[in-house]
């Protein structure tokens, strides 16, 4: 081997804890971005995919009882390619021997073998159950502890008691999405509807459009006309929902971690390039000396650099070598993740091309360009003085100027110490050294610092952003204020029910709420989008609504609401006080809205106008099916109790209780996506503060490699194993308490930018930050916590050098 | 070629030196005239501080100058060599000059043989193979052909310097540049390095050495002081006539 190559090899294999340091920092973030690739990659492309796949409905509508000659007629309807019909229906159940019930909308299909729209995905046992049997989605088994085989108890709207065997587990990716708030589903076949009451007769029609199916606009198109062909044949028809075949319904949410997913891409990039370039500059530093000697027995610059060039390669690929395969399983471990929580399934392991082309970039080209400019900062240095010896460490920042800068900065330093003194404070000797070391490499401590802050800064931003999150969910519960919401199957009079209820104790106020629906037009007078008109009493002290602008509802409004911000989608110069063209129960209105206020966009828009005008035009003045009713205490275990207590009274009484909630538990499920975000959150927060103490433990054991000299000198003047431990630590400390204070402030700009991604991203609106302690103590008690640990090594592999080594040490 | 017997080998013109220090500009070399002639053995001696590094780094390009000219006639080509780039010069010192430290500057990764090597390999002058013949022979001539696949921290210092000589010698260049070889080397060693340079000399080579010890002084074909900076070239008269005879020798 020619001995240029051999100095490469001995380079890179002579001192392994060296090499392996400077890999690890290059694999660090090789493999971050890589699970980050790989994930966004397979999440986005197999999301719409396997959602797809399940041939979801683009259109559904809800309404009266139908029969097979009706659905018939649809299917033959113009721009419907499959039409299926289902009847869903609402009942309770809870496993043998159980007390908890569950509230389950039990679906109802003709025929699982024909079965073409909205279809099941087996998860275990039965695909197909028979009479008296059930299939459970497997969100019900968050809610209750079943498995094939089990028997479940159901009771149904007379309080009688039926026995149904569980057949098998599936997963829907479609039916229950659109309908983020529905209670979690069950799946029956027509067999079974007498067992349950039911008439077998259809109340769902599920539809995909022939052609279109990825656009909206005419799947809206379709659905007026539809719609309208249905109301003309005199059925009434409910609540519609349109969904396109390759977007999944939560794309939103999704397309929110996916885009944090990229920014902690782009944050890794740079801090592990950060991470890189110090720790090659401090390597190459040390072979100023090589290169001087090479340019002194006649090594050009093109020699020298190709030499380089292959070293620098050789980390890089000894990194790829170790995070290409880690990176692919993280990346589909955290792709498998995010598509668990988020309900759909994934198309296999597979190498994602994009994310190993980015790794092999920033593996390779990374380490090129931060190894490069020590290289060419090297060969610019003249042979005179890399030879002289004393170079190698600092002379190479002073000679960019740095010489005045140390001095005023000793000065400085001389200076703050007098005054101390001057004060009856002595700095320690110790310390003094730790001190001056820390400031010596100045290039190096801002990098370092640059890596541990952003780390630092995102880790306290997350707690930032999961506060604020949080805060604002609470304030849409604002609109939830109730701590049992009792929902009846026919209408009660509502002084009847407020009678009834007040008979409890623990029972304070009652509120009676009616609902309507209503389709908002567009200006060409086409159904753009529905609205769930709310009408609790005007007076209702049960809603605390952020409003955007206008006013809140009020007694003697007709034909007046408020409505959420979602209404910008479709109109979006809309003011209080203009009017908006509706269709309520089949009549073309013009209502005005008299205020606009915030509310989470995913739950579709929503609107409030007074019980007092909606009842009456229902003809059900005092009537209500819906009532919410306060307690006395407020806590979670509390309405639980009162729900399933109030359900019993009710039920005893003979009224047709349908449901009663715990007033949370709508919250719950909006917080529940929360969480999944969050946890995200941390993960990335979690990943740069790793990267960022692992740039500090690069920094400081080159520290101690580049001061072995030193350190021998101290030891041969006396200095013991821990004072030079303690030296050492104290300067990981330092960097760490500086760093910390940097991250303090860097947090106030990345929590608002991190927050204004979620937010709108999520409600689609941006939100008020909120700042919480609890970030920036976890994150003082990690930082020094990280910084100890990231010392510990370099500072004991400094103290176990014998005089002897430290002067052969070249 | 004519040229070259015409010439003196390196001619330095009104070199000036200053180095720039936070205390202000210090002189190092004050406008020093010197030529040297093929087959010299030319020591320059003064005391420490003396500038007598400063002044072998003028010959071999090592540092810059502030002022004057250094030219080099060797190789059938005359160079001013602060006129090169880092670069060109870097491959011309490897083809026409020999360095020695008082510090050895062995590359501490590589063996005996790779050190001696590497020059060859640098210039491009020999085909790998033949270069590590030539290792071989020329560690031979400092006896050391027995450590030749040890590392260099396995040796002691005089056996190092005998090493750097060894490099030194890789191209077969015209002209050996020595700063203090002896320096960090006990009198008998240093004697046996001195003997390695006279028979360097009587086989045509010219030499350049540095050194403080003036007892050394009748052992060279000529000898420059030099003193603050500035250079007293005594007995430059009769020593003239000896270079000459040397190169007749050749
Ligand atoms: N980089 C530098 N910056 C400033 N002054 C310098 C520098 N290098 C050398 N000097 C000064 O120039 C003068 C000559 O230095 P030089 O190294 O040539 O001396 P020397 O004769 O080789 O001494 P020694 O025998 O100790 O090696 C000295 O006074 C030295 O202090
Ligand atoms: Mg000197």
């Amino acid at each position: 081997m020619r001995p240029r190559w051999r100095k490469v090899l001995s380079d890179l294999i002579d001192n392994k804890a060296r090499t392996l340091l400077v890999v690890l920092s290059i694999a660090v973030g090789v493999f971050a971005i890589g699970v980050i690739a790989g994930a966004y990659v397979i999440i986005s492309d197999d999301m719409s995919i396997s959602y797809a796949a399940n041939n979801p409905a683009n259109i559904e509508l809800r309404m009266d009882d139908f029969d097979e000659d009706f659905l018939n007629t649809i299917r033959k309807f113009d721009g419907i390619k499959e039409a299926e019909a289902r009847r869903v229906f609402n009942i309770r159940a809870r496993p043998l021997g159980e007390t908890q019930w569950t509230s389950i909308d039990v679906v109802t299909i003709e025929d699982f073998e024909e079965n073409e729209v909205n279809l099941l995905t087996p998860v275990s046992g039965k695909e197909v159950p028979l009479k008296n049997e059930i299939l459970l989605e497997q969100d019900v088994l968050e809610k209750m502890d079943a498995a094939p085989g089990d028997t479940l108890e159901i009771q149904l709207r007379d309080n009688s008691i039926k026995t149904v065997y569980v057949a098998g587990v599936v997963q829907d990716s479609s039916t229950g999405a659109v309908d983020f708030l529905a209670p979690p589903l069950a799946y029956i076949s027509t067999d079974t509807l007498r067992l349950f009451d039911q008439t077998e007769l259809f109340n769902r029609i599920y539809a995909t459009v022939e052609t279109g199916q990825d656009d909206d606009n005419h799947i809206s198109v379709v659905l007026s006309a539809l719609k309208e062909k249905i109301e003309k044949n005199d059925y009434e028809v409910g609540r519609t929902f349109r969904s396109l075949t390759h977007q999944h319904p939560l794309e939103t949410t999704i397309n929110a971690v996916l885009g944090i997913l990229m920014a902690l891409g782009v944050l890794i990039v740079f801090l592990s390039s950060s991470l890189i370039a110090n720790t090659l500059n401090a390597l190459l530093n040390q072979h100023l000396r090589h290169i001087g000697v090479m340019k002194l027995i006649g090594g050009r610059d093109k020699i020298i650099f190709k030499m380089y060039l292959v070293l620098l390669v050789a980390f890089g690929f000894l990194a790829l070598l170790i995070a290409v395969p880690a990176g692919g399983q993280g990346a589909y471990g955290l792709a498998q993740f995010i598509a668990t929580k988020m309900g759909f399934s994934l198309l296999g392991y597979r190498i994602v091309p994009i994310a190993l082309i980015i790794q092999i970039a920033v593996g390779l080209l990374v380490p090129l360009v931060a190894g490069f400019v020590p290289v060419i900062n090297g060969s610019r240095v003249t042979v005179q003085k890399a030879i002289s010896g004393d170079l190698a460490g600092e002379s190479s920042e002073q000679a960019e100027g740095g010489a005045n800068r140390e001095s005023r900065f000793e000065a400085i330093q001389f200076e703050a110490t007098r005054i101390l003194a001057d004060r009856g404070i002595r700095i320690k000797r110790p310390l003094l050294i730790s001190l001056r070391n820390t400031f010596r490499r100045r290039g190096r401590l801002i990098l370092t610092l640059f890596t541990l802050t952003m780390g630092g800064a995102t880790f306290i931003s997350v707690f930032n952003v999961r506060v604020t999150l949080h805060e604002y969910v609470e304030s849409v519960g604002n609109y939830f204020l109730a701590d049992v919401t009792l929902d009846f199957d026919t209408p009660y009079r509502v002084n009847e029910i407020e009678q009834f209820a007040m008979q409890d104790p623990r029972v304070t106020y009652v509120e009676g709420w009616t609902f309507s629906g209503a389709d908002i037009l567009s200006i060409d007078g086409t159904t753009a989008d529905n609205v769930s008109i709310l009408a609790p009493p005007a007076e209702s002290v049960l809603v605390e609504p952020l409003m955007v602008s206008g006013r809140w509802v009020q007694a003697g409004d007709e034909k007046k609401l408020t409505i959420s911000e979602g209404i910008f989608d479709l109109y979006p110069d809309l003011q209080a006080g203009d009017y908006l063209p509706l269709k309520v129960n089949g009549k073309e209105e013009s209502w005005e809205v008299v205020g606009i206020f915030k509310f989470i966009n995913m739950e579709g828009i929503l609107g409030y106008a007074p019980y007092e005008y909606i009842s009456r035009d229902q003809n059900m003045a005092n009537l209500s099916f819906s009532y919410r009713i306060v307690t006395e205490q407020h806590d979670r275990a509390y309405q639980e109790m009162m729900a399933e207590d109030l359900d019993a009274y009710f039920r005893d009484h003979g009224f047709h209780v349908q449901e009663a909630t715990p007033g949370l538990a709508t919250l719950d499920s909006a917080a529940e996506s929360l969480d999944i975000l969050i946890s995200f959150l941390l993960i990335m927060a979690l990943l740069t503060a790793v990267v960022g103490s692992m740039g500090l433990a690069g920094t400081m054991s080159m520290n101690v490699l580049e001061r072995t000299r030193e350190i021998g000198i101290m030891r041969a003047i006396g200095a013991t194993d821990t004072r030079i431990i303690t030296m050492v630590l104290v300067e990981g400390l330092l960097i760490g308490v500086i760093s910390f204070i940097l991250g303090i402030f860097l947090a106030v700009p990345f929590t608002y930018g991190l927050s204004w991604i979620v937010s709108t991203a999520i409600f689609e609106t941006p939100i008020a930050v909120v700042f919480t302690p609890m970030g920036y103590a976890i994150w003082a008690g990690l930082v020094i916590v990280l910084s100890t640990l990231a010392s510990v090594l370099p500072a004991r592999s400094a103290a176990r050098l014998t005089i002897r080594e430290v002067l052969a040490y070249e | 070629m004519t040229q070259k017997n015409i010439n003196p080998l390196i001619e330095l013109r009104d070199v000036v030196k200053n180095y720039q220090s936070e205390a202000g500009v210090f002189p190092a070399l004050k406008n020093v005239n010197l030529n040297i002639e093929r087959g010299e053995f030319l020591g320059i001696i003064g005391k420490s501080g003396a500038g007598k590094s400063t002044l072998l780094n003028m010959f071999t390009g090592v540092d810059g100058l502030t002022s004057g000219e250094v030219i080099v006639h060797a190789n059938g080509e005359s160079v001013s060599l602060h006129s090169l780039s880092e670069n060109d010069l870097a491959l011309w010192r490897g083809r026409t000059m020999g360095v020695i430290y008082q510090s050895f500057q062995l590359l501490p990764m590589l063996t005996l043989a790779q050190n001696v090597m590497m020059p060859m390999d640098m210039s491009d002058l020999y085909h790998p193979r033949k270069s590590r013949e030539r290792a071989l022979e020329l560690l031979d001539m400092v006896e050391l052909s027995e450590h030749a696949h040890k590392l260099p921290s396995l040796i002691s210092g005089g056996q190092q310097q005998r090493v750097a000589i060894a490099r030194a010698l890789a191209n077969d260049p015209p002209v050996i540049v020595a700063d203090e070889p002896t320096g960090s080397l006990d009198s008998i060693t240093a004697d046996h390095i001195f003997k390695l340079f006279e028979q360097l000399v009587q086989s045509g080579r010219t030499i350049i050495m540095v050194t403080h010890d003036k007892g050394l002084m009748p052992r060279f074909s000529r000898h420059v002081e030099i003193v603050d900076g500035e250079l007293f070239d005594n007995d430059s008269f009769p020593m003239k006539g000896k270079a000459r005879m040397g190169e007749d020798r050749k």
